[in-house]
């Protein structure tokens, strides 16, 4: 479980990134966090990986509490964490396989559990085909699936997506979205930043609306509201 | 830490050292060239000191007999001059004597052993310890003037001076190493620098799946090991592969110079390179991490 007490993040510039959230959020639940361009989406999802720390208030997850967690131990909240980034921050110089694998070498694990998770990830991903092709060599669609395999290797039970579908076109996003859908009902918690409304008014999730730092509505079964 | 991941650290070493090759060769030859400076202001000290023992182990004054005189007479003037104003004590020996306490001075010699062995061309003699050193003018020339006396020989400023000297050298030592080690541990750090600079994408994807701190440094702390430690090898060959020839040569040139055997250089220097390279790689390691790899 996930929880923001009264959370604000005040940047060194004097700019606010959210303001005053509270927000709680279930294991297994899928949520969508809406809102136009510079409302607060990422503040509040750095927020929830420790790159950043609250100025004020407290973040809980499950055992954690975000601002008193030792730097040297985030890594073991990251554990707990996949992470998605609109752009995949994959690695070019490594294929598909490797850089899924390079998740799982990275946190210690042997090689033996490596060559029995990372093609099973790949599968899911629907990407066995390309598992020796590099980045580049994909589509845009493909690539972000790579990102989602890594970070989903390693079991994490929160699934955190800021815009993965941002550069996509809209049939692509879907697919997208019904992965993570596929990988909610499979446990995981997912908790997605997007823009993409057609998508958001369809999928019938959780919404979370934020603007200007503050979250201004939040609906079990929502709609993204917005003319955008 | 687990088997896997000390595997995955070395390969990802590797991979770093191979990848910055230029800097990689830089840095070896940096540390190679101050550890080779290190090396060759050790050798200088250690050969003064081997010389300034051996000197020292000699006594003071030498009194050389000249040779077919009968040990009866060279008796009574030993009798006779343990008598005489500021001796302190005498000591006779005969040729034999003096050739085997050369072959213990000059140990690679060959040359030179052979030749006493053969025929011993060395003379009977007194070892002369004076009360006070400034006796022993007065006394040398005393035993000039005596018929049997071959000649007299005495060294004791030869040794003070050698002193002197090898603590200037000592000290011009350590300062030219000061100004090369921090030197090698700029060029250390920058090459790690450029390691992370690299790296910076799998070092934020590794922040970002969980991985541990240390798990991110080790591979950059031991580059700086595995740089500070090649280069010091590096010198340690070429230092090992110049005092051989170096023997040679003054074996041939010198050969009454007492130079300090290998074994008694390379101990020296290996482990004074060998620590220095750690070192610096270490503290490059350190330094670089603190000022370029924010984890
Ligand atoms: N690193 C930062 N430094 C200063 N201000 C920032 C930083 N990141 C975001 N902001 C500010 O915080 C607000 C929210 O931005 P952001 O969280 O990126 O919004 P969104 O992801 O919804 O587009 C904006 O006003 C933005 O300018
Ligand atoms: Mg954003």
């Amino acid at each position: 479980m996930i929880r923001f007490e009264n959370v604000s993040k005040r940047y060194a510039n004097g700019h606010y990134g959210i303001i005053d959230v509270n927000l709680e959020i279930r294991r297994g639940e899928f949520l969508f966090l809406v809102g136009p361009s510079g409302a607060g989406k990422s503040s509040l999802i750095r927020l929830l990986y420790r790159e950043d720390v609250p100025t004020t208030g407290e973040i809980y997850l499950d055992e954690f509490r975000l601002t008193q967690l030792k730097r040297r131990h985030v890594s073991r909240l990251r554990r707990q964490l996949g992470v998605v980034f609109q752009d995949g921050k994959l690695l070019t110089n490594r294929t598909v396989y490797q850089n899924v694998a390079f998740a799982m070498e990275v946190v210690g694990a042997s090689g033996r559990d490596i060559h029995k998770r990372v093609p099973q990830v790949l599968e899911l991903v629907g990407l066995s085909k390309h598992h020796n092709h590099y980045p580049h060599q994909l589509s845009g669609g493909e690539q972000q699936r790579v990102g989602i395999a890594r970070a989903l290797v390693n079991n994490p039970v929160y699934i955190i997506a800021d815009e993965p579908t941002g550069n996509l076109d809209p049939e692509t996003s879907f697919g997208i979205i019904k992965l993570l859908q596929e990988i909610n009902r499979r446990g995981a918690t997912i908790i997605m930043a997007t823009h993409a409304k057609d998508i958001v008014n369809q999928m019938h999730k959780r919404v979370v609306a934020v603007e200007n730092g503050r979250i201004i509505r939040d609906e079990a079964r929502g709609v993204y509201g917005y003319e955008s | 830490m687990s088997l896997n991941s000390i595997g995955y650290i070395v390969k990802e070493t590797g991979r770093n050292l191979i990848y910055n090759t230029w800097m990689t060769l830089a840095s070896v030859s940096t540390v190679a060239i101050s550890m080779f400076v290190l090396s060759f202001f050790l050798v200088l000290t250690v050969n003064m000191n081997h010389v300034t023992s051996v000197l020292q182990s000699q006594v003071e004054m030498r009194v050389f007999i000249k040779p077919h005189v009968s040990r009866a007479k060279e008796m009574t003037l030993l009798r006779d001059s343990r008598h005489w104003s500021g001796v302190a004590k005498m000591q006779f020996f005969t040729k034999q004597e003096a050739a085997n306490t050369l072959k213990k001075e000059f140990p690679n010699q060959k040359n030179l052993l052979t030749l006493i062995s053969k025929s011993n061309p060395l003379f009977d003699g007194f070892n002369v310890y004076t009360k006070r050193p400034s006796d022993i003018p007065a006394l040398a020339s005393r035993f000039r003037k005596q018929p049997i006396v071959h000649n007299v020989i005495y060294e004791g400023q030869v040794v003070s001076r050698l002193s002197r000297l090898s603590v200037i050298l000592k000290w011009a030592g350590w300062g030219i190493e000061g100004l090369l080690g921090l030197a090698t541990l700029f060029i250390i750090v920058n090459t790690i620098r450029l390691a992370v600079f690299a790296r910076r994408r799998e070092v934020s994807v590794m922040k970002l799946v969980g991985a541990t701190d240390w798990f991110i440094r080790w591979p950059f702390v031991l580059e700086g090991l595995i740089l500070g430690l090649v280069g010091a090898i590096v010198a340690d060959i070429v230092v090992g592969q110049g005092y051989h020839w170096l023997l040679f040569e003054a074996s041939n040139a010198l050969p009454f110079w007492p130079m300090a055997s290998f074994h008694q250089v390379m101990q020296k220097t290996q482990d004074f390179t060998l620590g220095g390279g750690l070192l610096v790689g270490v503290l490059a390691s350190i330094v670089a991490l603190r000022r370029f790899l924010r984890v």
